[in-house]
């Protein structure tokens, strides 16, 4: 085993106020910009944020292969580039190749052979569900099988970090469920998965950590069920004829309000609180229903209002509504 | 070291499996050999099957070494698998030693199909010593083009590097007399290239034995040149 390179912390990953600006024809993109986060060791985390929010370009410079502008990225206490040479980094890119004219055996096998520490081939071939493409040459499989590919890549290094850039991207529902019962495996060996996914239901299933970044900031950052309280998790709807607006407005906990005739739905970071409230001034509705958010909608919900908001307010705005 | 001679292993091994490369730098060859080289004639002091096989021997060298590395290299900075590579225990020169061992080996084959046509096809004689001399001189010139491959396969697009040493290389091998003995002005202009003076590197061994300090001069200046572009286009490259 190499030296315990771990940061005086305990942090697998450290991010402290990091930026970084690209430039455009159309003036400075700020992708990263003042972003600061800890990954412990041992956690499952969901890496969320719109198209454009940073994903990429932090998991990139996490990963060594750009610089931040300015900020520190720590791996282990030390540089991207140590971590990856002890092995401790096993990574699958979003714009990862693959080797042309060779098959998924070699593609695979010589993977290990550039990791310190690696688990037989076909230990990953299995794992990654394609101990049956080992033979296939790497350049003629479809797009969801070269995911695959590089998910075994990802694994035979047996690296303690594991880093997935939209790994189920092309999979379809039986191989998603593979993957995601090997990650599972991955994270009961004690490994830090990071990943960064669209697909919230994956998030909220396989992630006990999520964190949500937008216009490189970070937005949330919780379990699941916290970003979805912090987003005004409930939806509580019923049907109250001539009720004035000004009325439900004045309702405490309220994140938003839509009505449809006699039917009024509300957006409620406490569903009792309002509830009660509207039933203490003395009004009766009907047909009440309450109903938990999605972490989809919840990620809708505070990135959409992240983005109506100029300056970074909202994110205090979440951080006491939580 | 040993990431680096595992991943040069691979890349020995798709270079062989790879159709284009057995075409243009070996069944090619060979073939317009088999074809021409039996015409009797005597072009600069030596027969013409000797001439022609070594201008297709240095034909295929060169086309081994320039147009597999290129276009690879520049597939794979576009696909991303140089980018996946720095996530791996392979030092940062890894790859570009892959690449270059890679072109050494695969120019062998060129030479010696061809060698092996003349030897006991075409019955090309000459001492032992002058084979293997030959051979070796054949091999350490086409460093040049693996030099120029590194340089264009930084430099261009997966989609231009192909163009790019086609326009690049078939004049070089018109001019310098490869495919056919030249004369004129067109022989003039030859003289200036490395394929010519490769070509003439051979003939002189055969015919006389000693070679012209303007041959050796001309190849090294153009290895000089090809390796700085090659430099210069991987600097580039990576501040991308």
């Amino acid at each position: 085993m190499p030296r315990d390179t771990r940061s005086p912390n305990g942090a697998v990953v450290e991010f402290e106020n990091v930026s970084k600006t690209f430039h455009s024809p159309k003036g400075p993109v700020h992708a990263v910009n003042g972003l600061t986060m800890a990954l412990q060791p041992g956690q499952t985390i969901a890496f969320l944020g719109p198209n454009g929010a940073g994903k990429s370009t932090s998991l990139n410079m996490l990963l060594g292969l750009s610089r931040p502008d300015s900020g520190r990225v720590a791996l282990f206490g030390g540089t991207a580039a140590e971590a990856i040479k002890h092995g401790m980094v096993g990574a699958m890119l979003q714009s990862g190749g693959l080797m042309s004219d060779v098959t998924v055996k070699e593609q695979v096998e010589l993977w290990g052979k550039l990791h310190p520490r690696p688990i037989p081939v076909a230990d990953a071939l299995k794992r990654a569900n394609i101990a049956d493409l080992a033979d296939r040459r790497v350049d003629k499989l479809s797009g969801g099988q070269q995911q695959r590919v590089q998910f075994a890549m990802a694994i035979i290094g047996d690296s303690p970090l594991i880093v997935l850039d939209e790994p189920t991207t092309g999979m379809d529902v039986e191989n998603r469920q593979a993957f995601w019962a090997t990650m599972r495996e991955r994270a009961y060996e004690g490994k830090t998965v990071l990943f960064a996914t669209h697909y919230l239901e994956e998030a909220d299933q396989f992630a006990e950590r999520v964190i949500v970044i937008n216009k490189g900031r970070l937005l949330a950052d919780g379990s699941s069920a916290e970003i979805k309280a912090s987003a005004g998790a409930k939806r509580l709807s019923f049907r109250l004829p001539g009720v004035q607006d000004a009325v439900l407005h004045r309702l405490p906990n309220l994140v938003s309000v839509e009505r449809q005739a006699d039917i009024v739905r509300l957006q409620t970071s406490d569903s009792d609180a309002t509830l009660y409230a509207l039933l203490d001034a003395g009004y009766r509705p009907a047909e009440i229903e309450i109903q938990a958010l999605g972490l989809e909608q919840a990620f809708i919900a505070i990135t959409a209002e992240d983005n109506n908001h100029a300056d970074g307010t909202t994110t205090a705005t979440l951080e006491a509504a939580r | 070291m040993n990431a680096t001679l595992t991943l040069t292993k691979l890349d020995v091994m798709r270079v062989i499996r790879n159709g284009r490369y057995l075409i243009f730098a070996i069944a090619m060859p060979a073939a317009l050999y088999l074809i021409i080289g039996k015409q009797t004639a005597t072009v600069d002091q030596v027969d013409f099957k000797s001439y022609y096989m070594l201008g297709m021997a240095t034909y295929g060298a060169f086309a081994g070494a320039l147009m597999n590395n290129s276009i690879r290299i520049a597939t794979e900075r576009k696909s991303g698998w140089t980018r996946q590579l720095r996530l791996t225990s392979l030092p940062g020169w890894g790859y570009i030693f892959a690449k270059v061992i890679t072109s050494l080996v695969t120019t062998i084959p060129s030479v010696l199909v061809v060698f092996g046509i003349g030897a006991f096809l075409n019955h090309v004689e000459m001492p032992a010593w002058k084979w293997v001399v030959n051979a070796l001189v054949l091999w350490l010139v086409s460093m040049t083009f693996v030099s120029l491959a590194v340089a264009i396969g930084y430099r261009f697009d997966p989609e231009t590097a192909q163009p790019a040493v086609m326009l690049v290389f078939f004049p070089m091998a018109l001019l310098g007399g490869l495919w056919f003995p030249l004369g004129g002005t067109l022989e003039k202009i030859g003289k200036w290239f490395p394929t010519y003076q490769a070509h003439k590197l051979g003939t002189d061994i055969i015919s006389t034995g000693k070679v012209s300090a303007t041959s050796i001069a001309v190849v090294v200046a153009w290895g000089v040149l090809f390796a700085l572009l090659a430099v210069l286009s991987y600097r580039s490259a990576k501040e991308q």
